[in-house]
C-alpha cells in the first residue's frame, strides 16, 4: 500500500531531473506571486497581470532579435517593455484626468501590436510567440537561478515597504499627509509585479505564470482575514496546485501549465463553495450564535 | 540655364535604348512559391527564365503563416503558383481567392502516395491521435522527383515558348536527385537495423523514415502547436534510455529548451539542428534542398553510428 | 506656535474660485468653526490649508509647520472598506510619526492605541476588521488615529454629518479634550446648533468671508442672510479677475 502511495506521489520526482526541476521552479514561483498576487486582488488590479503578458511582448521580441534565445536578454527586453508600460500608465493617471486602467488598457493593447509587429517582421511565424515563452517542463538551471532570484528580491523588497504599501492600498489620503512616497510605493509595486511575470513568463509560460499569480490569491481570500495571512495561504495554494498538478501532467498525460493552473482553478471552486470565510456555505450555514 | 540639347538628345537615346533592351529581352515569369523548399525547386527548374516569389522564407513556419499584404500582391501579380498541397498550407486557398489571382496553380505533390500521420503519435503503431495527411512529402527524395516534374510541366503550359529549357532543366536536377537519393541510402546502409531510430521534435519525417527505412519517434506534445505533457516526457526520456537511442534531435522552429533538457536527463548529446520545414538562411547549412538533406542525413547518421 | 495666517487667498477648480479673496488668521490653540452654504469653500479651504489644494492667489503662512503635523480628517475618507485590516492596525497608523515607514511597533506604542480606542468609546474592537463597522464606528476609529497622531494643528471636515447623536455627543467631548490641550482645531460644520455650543470661533464662508470672530457676533441673521444669497452655482460669464486687486 505505501509502495503504491509512493509510485504516485512520489516516485516521479525521485525518478526525473525534469520533475524536481519544475517542482522547485513552481514552489519558487508561488513564495513570489503569492504576496504579489494578494496585492493585486487587493488593490483592484486583478487583471494587470493578464494584460501584463502582452505588454511585454515587444521587449521580449526585441530581446530576440538582439541576442536570439538568449533567456537573460529575452528577460530584460520583457522587464524593459512590461516597467515602460506600467510606468507610463501610472505616469499618465496622475497626470491627466484618466483613471490607471483606461490608461494601461490602452497601452497594453499598442504595446501588443508593436510586439506582433515586430515578431512578423522578422519573418518567422507568430509561433515564435510560443518558443518566446517557456515551459515549466523545459525550465532548466538558469531558468530556476531566475525565479529564485527574483523571488527572494520580492519577499525581501515586500517585507521592506509593507507598512507604506499597505496604507497606500488602504488610505491613500492619510499616506499622501504623513509622507510624499505613496507614487513611489506604488511604482515599487508595480516593478515587482513585472519582474515576477517575466520572470514566470520566460521560465514557465505566460498562463502559468499569471494564473499562479491571481488563482490562489483569489482563493486565499476566503481562508484568511488579514494581509499576511491572506498571502500565506496563497503560497500554500500555489505550492498545492504545483504539486498537485504536475503529478496530473505525469499520471494523466496531460500538458504541465494547463494541468497546474486547472489544479489552481479546482482550489478557486473549493475556496468559493466552502472556505472558512465569505464562501456560499459559510454564509448559509446557520452557525451556533454565542450569547454575547 | 537650358540643358544643352546634345545633353538631352544623348539621355533620351539612352532611355530608348534601355527600353529597347527591355522589350527585346525575354519577360521573366513571375513565379510565386508557398515557401522556402518549393521555391528552391522551382528555382532549379525554372533557371533564368523565372523570378521566383516565396512566401514563408528561410526558417519560417509555413504552417502557421498569417499572409502579409506584400504576399497578396506577390500572388496577384504572379503568372503562376507553387504550392504544396496535402492540406499543409491551410492559409493558401484565402489567399488566393483574396488576391483576385486567376491563373494556374501548381500542386506540387500531385501524384505523391500520402502517408498518414496521427496527431499525437509517440511510437508508431502504439497510440493514435486523430489521424491527419502528412504534407511533408519532400523529404522523400523520391517524391522531390515528383515535385520537379510537376513543376516542370506547369511551366511549360505558362510559358510554351521556353518548354525545351524548363525539361532540360528539370532532367539535369532530377539526375542531382537521383545521385542524393543513392548516397542517402548508402549512408544508412551500415547502420544496423536496430539503431537506425531517430527522435525528433517534429514529426515531419514521416515520409523520410518510410523511405530510408528509419524508426521516427517523434514525442507528443512537442509540436509547435500543443503543449508538453510531463507523462509523456518521462516515457520518452525512459524510451531513450532503454532503447539507447543516441539520435535526438531538435527542429528549427520549436522550442529548444525542452529537447536540451530531455537530452539531458537521457544522457545523449543533442545532434544538432535537422531542418524539415523550411531551408536554412543562404549562409546557413541547408540554404538548397540539396544541402538541407545534405545537412540531414549526415547529422543523422552521424548520431546513429554514435551508438554502435 | 501652531497659528496658521491666511494672506488673500484664492482657491479653487478649474479656474472658478471656490474660496475668495480670504484673509485672516487661525490663532494658535483656537477652535475655529467654518460655516456657509453648500458650496461655501469650507472644504477646499481645509483642502489648501493641508497642502492638496493650490492657491491661485495669495498664500498660506503654517508658520513652519510641516504639513505631516496637521491632522486631517476629510470629509469622505477614501478609504478602503473592505480591505482585511484591523481597527487596531488602522488605528496605530496615527503613530507615523514615531515609526514611520519602518520602525516596529512597541507594547508602550500598542498601549497607547488601545487608550486612543478606549478614548472614543470602542474599548475591545482591536482585533475587529474594519469591514465590520457600522458608520458611526468608522468614524470614532478616525478619530483615535487622530488622537494618536498628537498633532498642533486639527482639520475636520464635516465629522459628524450622518452620525448618530450618542457617536456626535461622544467625538465633540474628544475635541473639546483636544482644545483643553491647547491645539489649534478647525472643524467645517454644518449644524449652527453644534458650533454656538461647543465652538468659540467662527469663520462664516460664503466664497468670501463673511464674517471673521467670535461665534455669538458672527453668527447672526443679518450675517446669515447675507451668506444665503451666495449663487451655488459657477459664474460661467465670469471675467477674470485682475491680480492683486478685490475685484
Amino acid at each position: 500500500m505505501l509502495s503504491h502511495l509512493w509510485a504516485i506521489f512520489l516516485a516521479p520526482f525521485q525518478d526525473f531531473i525534469f520533475m524536481r526541476h519544475a517542482l522547485v521552479a513552481c514552489l519558487a514561483l508561488a513564495l513570489g506571486c503569492g504576496p504579489i498576487g494578494v496585492l493585486l486582488v487587493l488593490r483592484s488590479m486583478s487583471l494587470v497581470g493578464d494584460a501584463l503578458s502582452h505588454a511585454v511582448l515587444p521587449g521580449v521580441a526585441l530581446g530576440f532579435l538582439v541576442s536570439g534565445l538568449s533567456l537573460y536578454s529575452m528577460t530584460l527586453g520583457g522587464i524593459a517593455a512590461g516597467l515602460a508600460v506600467a510606468l507610463l500608465s501610472g505616469a499618465v493617471s496622475r497626470l491627466t484626468l484618466l483613471r490607471e486602467d483606461a490608461s494601461f488598457a490602452a497601452l497594453y493593447l499598442a504595446s501588443l501590436a508593436l510586439g506582433v509587429l515586430l515578431v512578423s517582421w522578422r519573418g518567422s511565424s507568430l509561433d515564435l510567440v510560443h518558443v518566446l515563452f517557456g515551459t515549466i517542463l523545459a525550465v532548466d538551471d538558469a531558468g530556476l537561478v531566475m525565479v529564485a532570484s527574483i523571488t527572494t528580491a520580492t519577499l525581501l523588497i515586500l517585507a521592506f515597504i509593507y507598512r507604506p504599501l499597505i496604507v497606500e492600498c488602504v488610505d491613500p489620503g492619510f499616506l499622501r499627509s504623513v509622507s510624499g512616497k505613496g507614487a513611489l510605493m506604488h511604482l515599487i509595486f508595480l516593478v515587482l509585479v513585472v519582474l515576477n511575470l517575466v520572470a514566470g513568463f520566460q521560465a514557465l509560460g505566460t498562463l502559468m505564470a499569471v494564473g499562479m499569480m491571481m488563482l490562489p490569491a483569489v482563493s486565499a481570500r476566503f481562508w484568511a482575514r488579514q494581509v499576511w495571512s491572506t498571502a500565506l495561504a496563497a503560497m500554500v495554494i500555489a505550492m498545492l496546485s504545483g504539486y498537485a498538478g504536475l503529478l496530473l501532467s505525469y499520471h494523466g498525460n496531460l500538458p504541465s501549465g494547463p494541468s497546474i493552473i486547472l489544479t489552481a482553478g479546482l482550489c478557486y471552486v473549493f475556496s468559493v463553495v466552502c472556505g472558512a470565510h465569505g464562501s456560499i456555505y459559510s454564509r448559509y450555514r446557520a452557525a451556533q450564535h454565542l450569547t454575547g | 540655364m537650358s540643358f544643352s540639347p546634345t545633353v538631352l538628345t544623348l539621355v533620351l537615346a539612352l532611355c530608348l535604348a534601355g527600353g529597347g533592351t527591355a522589350t527585346t529581352a525575354e519577360k521573366k515569369l513571375n513565379v510565386v512559391a508557398t515557401f522556402s523548399i518549393l521555391g528552391d525547386l522551382t528555382k532549379n527548374v525554372g533557371g533564368n527564365r523565372v523570378e521566383v516569389t516565396t512566401l514563408v522564407g528561410p526558417n519560417g513556419d509555413v504552417h502557421v503563416y498569417e499572409p502579409t499584404p506584400a504576399a497578396a500582391e506577390a500572388v496577384r501579380s504572379a503568372d503562376l503558383v507553387v504550392v504544396n498541397g496535402l492540406a499543409l498550407e491551410g492559409w493558401m486557398d484565402r489567399l488566393i481567392k483574396n488576391s483576385g489571382f486567376k491563373g494556374p496553380v501548381v500542386v506540387a505533390s500531385q501524384g505523391v502516395k500520402p502517408r498518414e500521420m496521427a496527431a499525437g503519435e509517440l511510437e508508431e503503431g502504439a497510440k493514435h491521435g486523430p489521424l491527419m495527411t502528412d504534407p511533408h512529402a519532400w523529404q522523400d527524395v523520391g517524391n522531390a522527383r515528383l515535385y520537379v516534374q510537376n513543376i516542370a510541366k506547369g511551366l511549360e503550359k505558362v510559358d510554351p515558348a521556353s518548354a525545351s529549357v524548363y525539361r532540360a532543366n528539370a532532367e539535369a536536377y532530377t539526375a542531382k536527385l537521383g545521385e542524393l537519393d543513392q548516397w542517402v541510402r548508402k549512408e544508412f546502409s551500415g547502420i544496423p537495423r536496430q539503431q537506425r531510430r531517430m527522435i525528433t521534435t517534429h514529426d515531419a519525417f514521416g515520409y523520410f523514415g518510410a523511405a530510408y527505412g528509419i524508426a521516427i519517434i517523434s514525442p507528443v506534445g512537442f509540436s509547435t502547436e500543443s503543449e508538453a505533457s510531463a507523462g509523456d516526457i518521462a516515457n520518452l526520456i525512459k524510451q531513450i534510455r532503454r532503447e539507447k537511442v543516441t539520435a535526438v534531435f531538435m527542429e528549427n522552429v520549436s522550442d529548444p529548451r525542452l529537447m536540451e533538457q530531455v537530452a539531458k536527463e537521457s544522457g545523449v548529446t543533442l545532434g544538432g539542428t535537422l531542418y524539415s520545414d523550411a531551408l536554412s538562411k543562404s549562409d546557413g547549412p541547408a540554404s538548397t534542398y540539396l544541402e538541407m538533406f545534405k545537412n540531414n542525413v549526415t547529422l543523422i547518421a552521424g548520431a546513429m553510428w554514435k551508438g554502435i | 506656535m501652531a497659528s496658521i495666517v491666511i494672506h488673500d487667498l484664492t482657491l479653487g477648480y478649474d479656474g472658478h474660485p471656490a474660496v475668495h479673496h480670504l484673509s485672516g488668521t487661525f490663532e494658535s490653540g483656537s477652535m475655529t468653526a467654518v460655516v456657509g452654504p453648500n458650496g461655501s469653500g469650507k472644504s477646499t479651504l481645509l483642502k489648501g490649508i493641508v497642502g492638496i489644494l493650490r492657491p491661485f492667489t495669495g498664500r498660506i503662512d503654517l508658520g513652519g509647520l510641516k504639513i505631516s503635523r496637521i491632522a486631517y480628517l476629510p470629509q469622505q475618507a477614501e478609504i478602503d472598506r473592505s480591505f482585511p485590516i484591523t481597527v487596531r492596525d488602522l488605528v496605530a497608523l496615527g503613530l507615523w510619526e514615531r515609526i514611520g515607514m519602518f520602525a516596529g511597533m512597541r507594547d508602550e506604542l500598542w498601549r497607547k492605541a488601545r487608550q486612543a480606542l478606549a478614548a472614543v468609546g470602542l474599548e475591545g474592537f482591536e482585533h475587529r476588521p474594519i469591514s465590520d463597522l457600522s458608520v458611526g464606528q468608522f468614524q470614532r476609529v478616525l478619530f483615535a488615529r487622530l488622537l494618536l497622531q498628537d498633532a498642533p494643528v486639527i482639520l475636520l471636515d464635516e465629522p459628524f454629518s450622518a452620525m448618530d447623536n450618542r457617536t456626535t455627543a461622544d467625538l465633540l467631548q474628544v475635541v473639546n479634550r483636544w482644545h483643553a490641550e491647547n491645539r489649534t482645531i478647525i472643524a467645517a460644520l454644518h449644524s449652527h446648533e453644534q458650533v454656538r455650543s461647543y465652538f468659540p470661533r467662527t469663520l462664516l464662508l460664503a466664497r468670501e468671508p463673511i464674517g471673521w470672530g467670535d461665534t455669538a457676533e458672527i453668527l447672526n441673521p443679518e450675517n446669515l442672510q447675507r451668506a444665503q444669497q451666495m449663487s451655488e452655482a459657477w459664474d460661467e460669464t465670469a471675467e477674470a479677475c485682475p491680480l492683486g486687486e478685490i475685484c
